[in-house]
């Protein structure tokens, strides 16, 4: 039989990484989790609202980073349900309003009623879309997602355009996404931008959030965890697990810790070949 | 066929002075549009910042097109492959089938339905159509995509062994700084030692971003140096 060999044979990492991943997700372990500031500040600033604020989601990820993002999406919009304020959806990517159905079926509206609280406007097909709304969202969406006219809408009716949000939280996978908030809303605005990331882009918007231009940043799955303890903390009836994040933080350490045992492990054979060489010369 | 050289000025046509001249014009009129604000009435509309934004409409307009081309010519790419009977037609009848049936099953019911109030399609087909989209979007597409996405950690985990490798001090220091965000960002390093926390978020907060800010500069700076070039096609003739 064929000895395995890690370095000309990857079946054998693959197995451990399904495992590391699998045996902590089957077993539902929980971890708690260290909140980062990041994280905390769009709590804090979410939770410090005046009520009756207007609050823009943005969905502009698609169904490959659902994964990761869905679970921030699903957790925000619970909190924003919880707090008096009031709520737009859109989004910059074409699966945007399909995810937004998605997470408004998986929390608790409460008492929150379509069309005066809460409404998902859908696509935003250009900049002059993004532009537009700023000064006049009936123009530019004379319908919502549910065929309803915009202009019979309470909640357009309170706020006719976007310039008088107090937040835009964008869930972003790439391009178009929080570039275009931060050059058309909150540079010619001062809209506060908050968003939640992918783990390979929160380190991009690390500059804007040292120099104050987005409030806060989730970064990936493990921001959604986060959050989801703070809200539980404040709101006992939002229960944990309510986004899926919390069970997966085990497995993202035990798979976190695996590919740092592989790069140890790689790099201790690499000068043990490699001395092995010197000597023999 | 004789190569130019970057001194050689060859003639443009009529055809591509007029075109160049229309490059020209949108592309400086929109960066000019950013900066200045004139109560200019252009296109119908009361400002130069209306009017750009008119013209960035016919754009979506000038997209779609490009989408539905995009549509043509995998359908006559693949009906191809089934009228020829290629090896792998069968691969083809079956995206045909799934990307047409979609698109209508998307028109007819779904959050980008052409009639969401259902006031012309009837309540039956639209709920039934629905039900459909809705477990082929939520249950197929989504768990599709997802696990392709994942495939990425298989790949991150055999070059983590394979490939990460500290052969000299810039990538000693580098390896190190990956290790230590890594590990700080997974939640069980706060039970080995809190401090992994603290460092990971000093080194997203200082070294990374001051690279960020480098990379952004630079970025932001080339796509300006090429813009200008395309908008007055520099080198000229090119």
């Amino acid at each position: 039989m064929r000895k395995m060999d890690i370095a000309s044979d990857p079946r054998l990492t693959y197995v451990l990484l399904i495992l590391v991943i699998a045996v902590p997700i089957l077993t539902h372990a929980v971890l708690p989790v260290p909140v980062t500031d990041t994280t905390r500040a769009v709590y804090d600033f979410i939770e410090n609202l005046p009520p009756s604020s207007l609050v823009v989601v943005s969905f502009d990820y698609s169904t490959s980073t659902v994964p990761e993002l869905q679970p921030q999406a699903t957790i925000v919009a619970q909190h924003l349900f919880l707090r008096p304020l009031k709520i737009l959806f859109v989004a910059q990517w074409i699966d945007g309003p399909a995810l937004t159905d998605a997470v408004l079926e998986a929390i608790d509206r409460g008492n929150k009623i379509y069309g005066t609280d809460y409404a998902t406007l859908g696509y935003i097909p250009n900049t002059a879309t993004l532009i537009g709304m700023t000064a006049d969202i009936q123009s530019f969406f004379p319908v919502d997602t549910l065929g309803n006219p915009t202009q019979n809408l309470p909640i357009i009716k309170q706020f006719p355009a976007t310039r008088q949000a107090a937040l835009v939280i964008t869930f972003v996978a790439g391009e178009p996404g929080l570039s275009a908030y931060l050059q058309y809303w909150e540079s010619r605005l001062n809209i506060p931008v908050a968003a939640g990331s992918v783990a390979a882009l929160a380190p991009g918007f690390m500059p804007f959030y040292n120099s104050q231009q987005i409030i806060g940043i989730l970064i990936s799955i493990r921001a959604a965890a986060e959050y989801e303890f703070l809200e539980h903390a404040q709101y006992s009836q939002v229960p944990i697990g309510l986004s899926g994040a919390t069970s997966a933080m085990v497995a993202q350490s035990t798979s976190h810790m695996l590919i740092v045992l592989m790069v140890v492990v790689g790099n201790v054979a690499y000068f043990v070949r490699r001395r092995g060489k010197e000597r023999s010369k | 066929m004789k190569t130019l050289t970057s001194k050689e000025k060859r003639k443009m046509t009529k055809a591509e002075i007029i075109l160049q001249i229309i490059i020209f014009s949108l592309g400086f009129f929109y960066a000019i549009v950013y900066y200045v604000r004139l109560p200019v009435p252009v296109l119908g509309t009361g400002n130069l910042q209306s009017a750009a934004d008119q013209l960035f409409t016919y754009l979506t307009a000038i997209l779609t097109g490009a989408f539905a081309i995009g549509i043509i010519n995998l359908t006559r790419a693949h009906a191809n492959n089934v009228k020829n009977r290629r090896p792998i037609w069968k691969y083809s009848v079956i995206l045909l089938a799934s990307m047409y049936f979609m698109a209508v099953a998307s028109i007819i019911a779904s959050p980008f339905s052409l009639d969401p109030q259902s006031t012309v399609i009837p309540k039956g087909v639209y709920a039934v159509f629905f039900s459909i989209w809705q477990f082929l979007y939520y249950n197929v597409l989504v768990s599709i995509n997802a696990t392709l996405f994942s495939l990425l950690a298989f790949f991150i985990a055999s070059a983590a062994y394979r490939a990460f490798k500290a052969r000299s001090l810039e990538t000693s220091i580098l390896l190190a700084a990956g290790l230590l965000v890594i590990i700080g960002q997974a939640p069980i390093s706060n039970l080995i030692w809190p401090g992994f926390g603290t460092i990971r978020d000093w080194i997203m907060a200082f070294p990374n971003t001051a690279g960020q800010r480098g990379i952004l500069i630079g970025a932001a700076l080339g796509i300006l140096a090429f813009s200008v070039r395309r908008l007055i096609r520099y080198p000229w003739g090119r």
